[in-house]
């Protein structure tokens, strides 16, 4: 081997030490219906990934395959070296139950639990997933409620919070399991404004921390100014993948198509 | 009105009498909440036999008067060669009739649970069963409490029915007070004294717990310890919070 190949072997080794999610032609059919088209997609570790794309476009579908909450049709996943999903065959659950732990998820809805209090929410992933004890789980309960903002509103049950807290607390939640990334479903779409600047100040937090996020989102400005790179969905395809200027200014007329519906709202 | 009226006889049957009538709604209640969740999970089921045999149970027992059960059991199977006791016959009927009742409520309890709630949790990397005990069975306990809780009354009241088959309950004893004395109207409005007396407080206990669980209060020790510890802790900080604000 010259001494180029091997600094290029050296070069890529790192790269794939780096990379943390790596999904090769992932595919998902519903039905007859084909909403995943051969999707590849390599995250490296401490990358901010935005996923936009007009509705059923396949963002969340993908997003949701990636932690296999929806099960793959075709292809494979491969997370933190632990590969999941090979040739459409879902791994054992202990190996789901690991890939889980690795990947927090962060729901549109929030989906907290609505019978237990904040720091009951948060700390019920140490708990079960982690196996902590019970005083070590409300202790980094409540230190992640203070890190998103929310330690006064620690004892009160979900529905006595409002949206953008309620989101809040399903980022501690998902810290909670101390995920090497984290999954956002459309994290601010069912907030106000004013809750959506709360929550967005926590996942640019969290980037500028060099957490791993992929973000399904129809924030651009988050997308541009936090994202380190944007993946464009249409029609279950990626149809770019790059940082957010050159994607901006990408000829691709599907890509120019939907900015254009996007700056006319 | 009770002018010579024999308390005598009515109040020396009456222990017993009672006695009878909690045994019978407390064991027929306890079965009938065991056959209500194994109903209700039965027509969750994705195997469609268990599926309609569990439906057409519920909607058989719900749509047959409790007395026609009775009377099936205790009546009718001997003439087949099945021959229970009164305790047997009357509780089975009783089991029956409100297990189906249960069910449907309990599996208004499951159904009223978010399917994001088992996604949240799935994807949290929690056990499946674990999902279940931790997230969805305290859910859909706190929806079919109240619902189940009126039902434990109405079996209380629905144990009358026994005297049909001389249960030995309250109403079988006042049966036998007016066969002796002959004063029906005083026996039975003294009975209906002793039905109020335990249902009133029951409905009322009831409905306080349906306020209670509202307000997110803990229905095991478990978690009320865990409550208890998360107060010490928001206590512990506050108090740190204020110190170190002091110091400042």
């Amino acid at each position: 081997m010259s001494v180029e190949a091997a600094v290029l072997a050296q070069d890529l080794d790192r790269m794939r030490e780096k990379e943390l999610i790596r999904v090769s032609g992932l595919t998902k059919s519903f039905d007859q219906t084909l909403v995943l088209r051969h999707i590849d997609l390599s995250v490296a570790e401490g990358e901010v990934v935005s996923i936009l794309g007009r509705s059923g476009g396949g963002k969340s579908t993908l997003l949701r395959c990636l932690n296999l909450l929806e099960t793959p049709s075709g292809g494979s996943i491969e997370v933190a070296g632990r590969r999941v999903l090979a040739d459409g065959v879902v791994a054992s659950g202990r190996e789901v139950h690991e890939l889980r732990k690795d990947l927090g998820m962060v729901f549109q809805s929030f989906h907290l639990f609505p019978h237990l209090t904040a720091v009951e929410n948060v700390a019920l992933g140490a708990i079960e997933v982690r196996g902590k004890s019970r005083a070590e789980a409300l202790d980094i309960a409540m230190d992640l409620l203070d890190k998103v903002g929310v330690a006064e509103k620690a004892r009160s049950l979900p529905r006595a919070l409002s949206g953008g807290q309620q989101q809040r607390v399903a980022i501690a939640r998902a810290l909670a399991l101390r995920p090497k990334a984290l999954l956002f479903d459309e994290p601010t779409s069912a907030l106000d404004p004013e809750s959506t600047i709360d929550v967005l100040r926590v996942m640019r937090e969290l980037s500028s921390e060099g957490m791993t996020m992929l973000v399904v989102t129809h924030e651009l400005a988050f997308a541009e100014n936090v994202g380190s790179r944007i993946i464009l969905m249409d029609g279950g395809e990626i149809i770019e993948d790059d940082a957010p200027a050159a994607v901006r200014q990408s000829s691709n007329p599907r890509t120019r198509s939907f900015f254009q519906s996007y700056a006319e709202g | 009105m009770f002018d010579g009226f024999n308390w005598a006889y009515f109040f020396a049957g009456l222990p017993k009498a009672l006695g009878m009538t909690l045994a019978f709604t407390a064991v027929a209640f306890v079965c009938a909440i065991v056959v209500g969740v194994l109903i209700a999970l039965m027509r969750t089921a994705r195997i469609i036999p268990v599926k309609w045999f569990a439906a057409g149970y519920t909607e058989i027992f719900k749509n047959l008067p409790l007395i026609t059960a009775i009377y099936i059991i205790y009546f009718g199977l001997p003439s087949v060669g099945i021959k229970f006791n009164i305790f047997v016959a009357g509780t089975l009927a009783l089991v029956l009739f409100y297990g189906a009742y249960l069910s449907e409520i309990f599996r208004g309890g499951f159904l009223s649970v978010d399917k994001g709630q088992r996604e949240a949790a799935l994807a949290m990397g929690m056990r499946p069963l674990r999902v279940v005990t931790k997230i969805i069975l305290p859910q859909a306990i706190r929806v079919a409490l109240p619902g189940a809780g009126t039902m434990m009354v109405d079996a209380l009241k629905g144990t009358s029915l026994l005297v049909t088959i001389g249960g030995a309950e309250l109403m079988t004893h006042a049966a036998m007070v007016v066969s002796v004395t002959y004063r029906p109207f005083e026996t039975y409005m003294l009975i209906g004294l002793v039905y109020f007396a335990m249902c009133f407080p029951l409905s009322r206990l009831v409905g306080g717990l349906e306020g209670r669980i509202a307000s997110g209060i803990p229905l095991s020790p478990t978690r009320a310890r865990m409550l208890r510890q998360v107060d010490m802790l928001v206590l512990a900080r506050s108090g740190r919070l204020a110190t170190s604000g002091s110091e400042r």
